[in-house]
């Protein structure tokens, strides 16, 4: 990984945290209307979807985060 | 008289460039609005042009041929008397797939490098030549008439319209699971269906070894929903790819257009340039994106975080 995979990675982040909550609060609309359980699928898939977005944001600042402590301990 | 500069540029062109300005304030909205300028009315799903089999031919798929049509175009042009010594075309052209080479073989290495390229540079070329050609004047302004008798545009720019970004999305979201697949197996799969370490606390509990199997399926279980997460995160991605790019093509078009009516002639010009860049951008992020992805499919478990450590 180089700096320009770097720099990519953390213009991904953004549209991704979007996309994740999106993406959850859509699939529980859809199920709750078709499931007839108004509110609840909602709430769940908005917080799948927060989840989603914090995980994948930690997984693509890991190598930014990691090459910082490196820096530091040398 | 006439040799009078400011900055290099004659004075006559300067007042030129001013006067159009203060023509467009004129003429445009914002000031008198002598013209009456027509409205933009952007249109956010595509128009039919007309139908082949019962397949509904729209003006983005039509724009989608175009930019198809001028690549081959160029690319048959361009090798079809390559030299050793490149004209200009050809050495422009040289220069621009050797650079999405490098950047491939410096994201992903000599090898994975090498057998990415194709995807990348494909929709590189795609994406970044559908959002200049749009640009060209007369591409979004051609009308004709169609089958049901109404005025639509001939062609525009395949990225302004949701499919063809979801397509796209897609083709890259296909590449990463295919070349994951193809490079670790059957192995790949357990980042998503991580069930090993759940399954040996179970053999553990079984045993007779209660405490430290309990222990083992607990943390079985949150490698499982981490699994879970990994999953919907791959389809997020689809997501973002195509809200990314059809975002940025489509406020780019409404941008100019709207730029246009409010103040003709100079002032577009600048949204202009900014648009060549954004559609650029927007190229390289897509493919880059897709390919930074690759490589992270293609690495081993642990492998990921130790790369990064470089």
């Amino acid at each position: 990984m180089n700096r320009w995979a770097a720099a990519l990675r953390l213009v991904g982040v953004g549209f991704f945290i979007g996309g994740a909550i999106v993406l959850g609060v859509g699939a529980g609309l859809w199920l709750d209307t078709r499931l007839n359980t108004k509110p609840i699928l909602v709430i769940v898939g908005l917080i799948l979807g927060i989840i989603v977005a914090f995980y994948g944001v930690y997984q693509m600042l890991l190598p930014l985060l990691s090459n910082r402590r490196n820096k530091r301990s040398e | 008289m006439l040799k009078r500069r400011l900055a290099g540029v004659p004075l006559w062109v300067l007042a030129i460039i001013v006067l159009l300005l203060l023509g467009g304030v004129v003429v445009g909205p914002m000031g008198m609005s002598l013209l009456g300028v027509p409205r933009p009315e952007p249109e956010l799903p595509a128009e039919v042009v007309f139908h082949i089999a019962g397949f509904l031919i729209t003006n983005s798929i039509l724009g989608a041929w175009f930019t198809i049509i001028v690549l081959a175009g160029l690319s048959f042009i361009i090798t079809r008397r390559m030299k050793m010594v490149p004209g200009r075309l050809q050495s422009a052209f040289e220069f621009l797939v050797g650079w999405v080479y490098d950047f491939c073989r410096r994201v992903a290495g000599e090898k994975n490098g090498r057998r990415f390229f194709p995807v990348v540079a494909t929709i590189f070329l795609f994406v970044s030549f559908n959002a200049w050609l749009s640009l060209v004047p007369g591409f979004g302004s051609i009308t004709i008439t169609n089958e049901e008798g109404y005025a639509v545009h001939l062609l525009r720019g395949a990225n302004t319209d949701i499919n063809v970004p979801l397509a796209l999305a897609l083709v890259s979201f296909l590449f990463v699971e295919y070349f994951g697949l193809r490079s670790l197996g059957i192995k790949y799969l357990s980042k998503f269906f991580n069930l090993g370490p759940f399954l040996r606390g179970l053999g553990q509990v079984l045993k007779g070894k209660v405490g430290a199997g309990f222990g083992a399926m607990f943390s079985g279980l949150i490698q499982i929903f981490v699994g879970v997460l990994e999953t919907l995160s791959e389809f997020v991605r689809i997501l973002s790819f195509t809200f990314r790019l059809f975002g940025n093509m489509t406020a780019g078009e409404i941008l100019l257009l709207s730029a246009a009516f409010l103040m003709p002639f100079v002032f577009p010009s600048v949204f202009y340039g900014l648009e060549m860049l954004v559609g650029f951008v927007q190229a390289l992020i897509f493919s880059g994106l897709t390919l930074v992805f690759l490589t992270l499919a293609v690495m081993h478990h642990g492998e990921a975080q130790e790369t990064h450590k470089e």
